[in-house]
């Protein structure tokens, strides 16, 4: 079913409002099944989760931190007179884990749709153009920038620096050395981008025309509908619980 | 015959005090002419496309004499949108020219930007396509495609504006020689059709389509006798 880029947005916000407000742990985990099953509907391929399996291992870290410096309930687990775990503490853990995978699977709902659409949802909800060509614009430009900085590694490790081996100080020293070429590359990409956009008339006018135009349908009513009262009565039984 | 373009005494430099890149240039160029400008890197041929594209002043500051006119109009009392249908500018480097993942977004882009109907923005994307032989990439993703046709696609984008006179600014600098082949084949191709363009080269075997030849040194334009030196 192919829906209008407007109810996919309804459907991240309303998923993610719920990942930031509730804070029990039972509703996090059945909001969380729900992206997972909405996101599955969309066919998204979940190869992203193997690429983003850094960042998970970092919310997991993050996860044990919050256990330590929030302790509360019964001591799982400590060394002498420090807790490092405590029923409390995991409890905090385990919902900052399920909180960013909520965000993180329900914004996938959004990846089969083109930027374009995006922006013209966008647009149709009267956001000024030039701020929703930005964002996209910024979203495009993330990974070729990734690429500079790597290339700029490359080259600092083409000159017979080895990385690994040095101290983490030095390792500093060396990550700062990379800074400037990447933010000239920066600033250098940004102005012929500004170039190029300006030469293809961007802003001519205050209104511009839209060769796509998206149209909502019975479907996406419904959808956006549910979407909205599933997330009001998920707050309230929250609400009712607590 | 109509000149579309002409410079007069046109000098410029990036600061007050600096070294004038472009010095006094007198250049007229014919409608329905290919002119390539020739120089060394770093001999100012990327400002001299500023320059009578509008880019300078309108974009870039600097010490700018001298004038510039498109079809008879001042480029300083004309602004960036009017300039953009009339001039057309082609960069080195696709990725800074492409700013949506698919082909039809991209071509639109111009167009939209002019607030043409939507049904003439459709007929524009077909032209330029159809033009270029790129009717099979319209649905294609920009970032599949090869060096050569990313350019291509910059090239499309900018024809959706209908300019009259195109600049490209060593635009086969970053593609391989079948890329190049094409795009030398759209050059004569758009002056077929009566558009004046001005190519601006460092490899000389990417001017032989040319109809006049210039070299660009010391900040000043002569008429190109095989050597850039």
């Amino acid at each position: 079913m192919k829906l209008d880029p407007r109810t996919k947005l309804v459907m991240v916000f309303s998923l993610s409002t719920l990942a930031v407000f509730v804070v029990d742990t039972l509703l996090l985990s059945i909001v969380l099944i729900i992206s997972i099953i909405v996101s599955n509907f969309f066919k998204e391929d979940w190869g992203f989760l193997n690429r983003a399996r850094k960042f998970i291992l970092l919310l997991v870290g993050i996860a044990f931190l919050q256990s330590i410096f929030s302790p509360s309930g019964e001591i799982l687990f400590g060394i002498k007179d420090f807790t490092l775990l405590t029923t409390g503490g995991l409890a905090k853990g385990i919902r900052v884990i399920l909180r960013m995978l909520v965000i993180i699977i329900s914004a996938t709902i959004m990846k089969g749709s083109s930027p374009r659409e995006i922006i013209q949802g966008l647009i149709q909800w009267k956001v000024p153009y030039e701020i929703a060509f930005m964002v996209s614009l910024a979203i495009r430009f993330i990974p070729i920038l990734g690429q500079e900085a790597k290339d700029a590694f490359t080259a600092i490790q083409l000159r017979g620096i080895e990385i690994d081996k040095l101290s983490l100080t030095k390792r500093f020293k060396v990550y700062s050395y990379m800074f400037m070429p990447v933010l000239s590359g920066v600033i250098h990409r940004a102005k012929e981008l500004s170039t190029s956009l300006e030469a293809r008339a961007f802003r001519a006018y205050p209104e511009r025309t839209s060769y796509i135009k998206l149209e909502l349908s019975k479907n996406d009513l419904l959808i956006m509908s549910a979407s909205i009262v599933f997330t009001i009565t998920m707050l309230v039984i929250y609400i009712l619980l607590r | 015959m109509s000149q579309p373009i002409r410079a007069k005494n046109l000098s410029f430099s990036y600061s007050k005090d600096g070294k004038k890149i472009i010095d006094n240039i007198n250049l007229q160029v014919n409608k329905g002419e290919i002119l390539a400008v020739v120089g060394l890197s770093g001999s100012g041929k990327t400002t001299l496309c500023y320059c009578l594209s509008g880019i300078i002043p309108h974009l870039y500051n600097g010490e700018l004499s001298g004038e510039v006119y498109i079809n008879d109009q001042f480029i300083k009392e004309m602004n960036m949108p009017q300039i953009a249908t009339k001039v057309g500018v082609v960069f080195q480097n696709p990725e800074t020219q492409i700013f949506f993942p698919m082909v039809e977004n991209e071509l639109a882009f111009g167009p939209e930007n002019l607030c043409i109907k939507r049904e003439q923005i459709g007929k524009r994307i077909e032209e330029a396509l159809s033009l270029l032989d790129m009717e099979d990439k319209r649905y294609d993703k920009t970032e599949h495609l090869s060096g050569g046709q990313k350019q291509l696609i910059a090239l499309a984008s900018v024809l959706t504006l209908k300019p009259e006179i195109l600049i490209f600014d060593e635009v086969m600098a970053q593609i391989d020689q079948k890329g190049k082949q094409a795009i030398k084949d759209i050059i004569i191709q758009l002056k077929k059709e009566g558009k004046t363009v001005i190519m601006v080269e460092h490899n000389l075997d990417n001017i032989e389509i040319a109809d006049r030849k210039l070299v660009l040194k010391n900040g000043g334009l002569k008429k190109f006798e095989g050597s850039l030196q």
